[in-house]
């Protein structure tokens, strides 16, 4: 083997383990000696260089502001690889702040609802013409009577009394119990359902026999709105009564009974109001 | 030579040597070293950046970072301009990653991206007087390695520090400097190389004798500068005492 032939082999073989041929020369050739020599050092020096080394992090900074500006990255991941991700991966998520509060806040919402679709057929016969729609023939005079207090007389009384400058703030509330939701439509009343209805127009009746019989609102045409509106009501009221006694299972006209009971009870409180800001 | 700007044609599957920080071969392939917090492969890292996840894209830089920025200051040496090569390289990369299929292994991906920004950027300041397709014939006459005619015997045994050999880096062609730091720096095979670079594997072979050799001839230089100035400065000594 010559230098040539042996230069070419540390070219294919680099300096692994050379061939017999190329170790004999090797072994004759001083010149060749010191080549490989060399070389071989240079290769261990170069192996002391790092390999790695830390760049600083403004690269990182000045990288992702300018991913950012050509709209590359974006901050959370997709939904699609987010479904990729084991499910108890995602156990974790459900215990951070802001998805406790989404739950809690989701949470009231649906309680909201649940009551406010309960609570209104207590209050179908003032608010939804449908419901009044609903009614069957055997009622009319009840419906026309529910048609009658649709204007809401009791949220014209404390109107009416604030523009005579009474105050809107009610320091006496006449309160009357939710009618009790035990006793199904068209199903004898439970006797806590008839106790109730008791207890409400015993007191209601106190608290009208406690009225003032001097002017209320300080303003004749307002104080006599007042007055006609609770006349209505009452009127309302002893038709609704009639017509338990005579069918004590007609849920309807006992819901529209207990509407009306409300409806009085704040109107009372409305006229006692009134009369209390002028005296 | 090798084309730095040719398709890769080359899958890489087996398992890389590299070397830490410390100088020591040891270790797997970057990527499948667990470095980072967040517990993700790279083959997923990838699939979100390319959703564009930016935990992702950060996973992924920081995975790659060290090796690309020491690739970038052993071509340049110069840490501001490794810097603005490497944020290049990865704003390149990041801007073409909704297209990698994973027919080559990323890291190869990125390299190539990073060595071909960084030869087009010592192409634009033709910073080198040598041309990339430099090579060293072998002396006619004596039919062994270029010798310098009346130069002493130089041996480098013992003279190569690390100092010396990163000076003498610098000084090679971009061609030679690339393969010599992919391989003998970074510890990559011949056949990566091949696939960065986008040349046969016997052409990287080829590039990194070409560039021992040229190393070698560039610190007998240097040592014989420095002797030279040794001399010098005895000269200088004793006509002053004389």
């Amino acid at each position: 083997m010559r230098c040539k032939e042996l230069e070419a082999v540390l070219e294919q073989e680099g300096l692994s383990p050379l061939p017999p041929e190329a170790q004999e020369h090797l072994a004759e050739c001083p010149d060749c000696q010191d080549f490989f020599a060399d070389i071989s050092a240079i290769a261990v020096a170069a192996k002391q260089i790092p390999a790695e080394e830390n760049p600083p992090d403004r690269v990182w900074i000045s990288l992702r502001a300018q991913l950012a500006a050509e709209g590359i990255i974006r901050e959370e991941a997709p939904l699609e690889l987010a479904a990729s991700i084991p499910w108890w991966q995602n156990l974790s998520q459900l215990f951070r702040p802001r998805m406790l509060a989404a739950v809690g806040a989701g949470i009231l919402v649906v309680l909201g609802s649940v009551y406010v679709t309960n609570r209104p057929r207590l209050n179908s016969a003032q608010h939804t013409p449908t419901s009044q729609g609903a009614l069957t023939s055997s009622q009319p005079k009840i419906s026309e009577a529910a048609e009658s207090l649709a204007p809401a007389p009791v949220g014209s009384a404390p109107a009416a009394a604030a523009k005579n400058g009474s105050p809107t703030a009610r320091a006496t509330r006449v309160s009357v119990p939710p009618l009790p939701r035990e006793a199904p439509r068209d199903l004898k009343p439970s006797p806590s359902e008839s106790a109730y209805l008791g207890e409400s127009a015993a007191v209601l009746s106190a608290t009208e026999s406690a009225l003032p019989g001097r002017q209320l609102a300080g303003n004749a045409m307002a104080d006599a709105s007042l007055r006609a509106n609770l006349r209505t009501l009452n009127e309302f009221i002893a038709e609704c009564e009639a017509r338990l006694k005579q069918n004590p299972q007609d849920q309807l006209t006992r819901e529209y009974l207990n509407v009306a009971y409300q409806q009085k009870a704040e109107l009372l409180t409305a006229m006692m109001d009134s009369g209390r800001s002028e005296h | 030579m090798c084309s730095s700007t040719s398709v890769l044609g080359t899958t890489l599957r087996g398992t890389r040597r590299i070397r830490t920080t410390s100088g020591a071969a040891i270790g797997q392939l970057a990527r499948q070293r667990p470095a980072e917090p967040v517990a993700w492969t790279e083959a997923e890292a990838i699939r979100r950046a390319q959703a564009g996840d930016s935990t992702a894209f950060e996973f992924l830089y920081q995975l790659h970072s060290r090796r690309v920025y020491a690739l970038c200051l052993r071509m340049v040496g110069n840490p501001a301009d490794a810097e603005d090569l490497m944020q290049e390289a990865f704003l390149q990369l990041f801007r073409k990653i909704g297209t990698f299929r994973g027919e080559s292994a990323f890291s190869t991906w990125l390299h190539r991206m990073t060595v071909n920004v960084v030869l087009m950027r010592l192409r634009k300041k033709s910073l080198p007087t040598d041309s990339l397709e430099e090579t060293l014939e072998p002396d006619a006459e004596s039919s062994g390695p270029k010798r310098d005619v009346g130069a002493p015997d130089l041996r480098l045994s013992g003279a190569v520090d690390r100092v010396n050999l990163e000076r003498s880096i610098e000084k090679l062609p971009p061609g030679y400097r690339t393969v010599f730091v992919l391989h003998d720096v970074q510890g990559y095979e011949h056949n990566e190389i091949a696939g960065i670079m986008g040349c046969s594997v016997g052409n990287s072979k080829s590039q990194l004798h070409k560039a021992r050799t040229r190393l070698r001839e560039l610190l007998q230089e240097e040592i014989r500068e420095q002797a030279r100035q040794e001399r010098h400065s005895a000269k200088t000594q004793t006509g002053s005492q004389g």
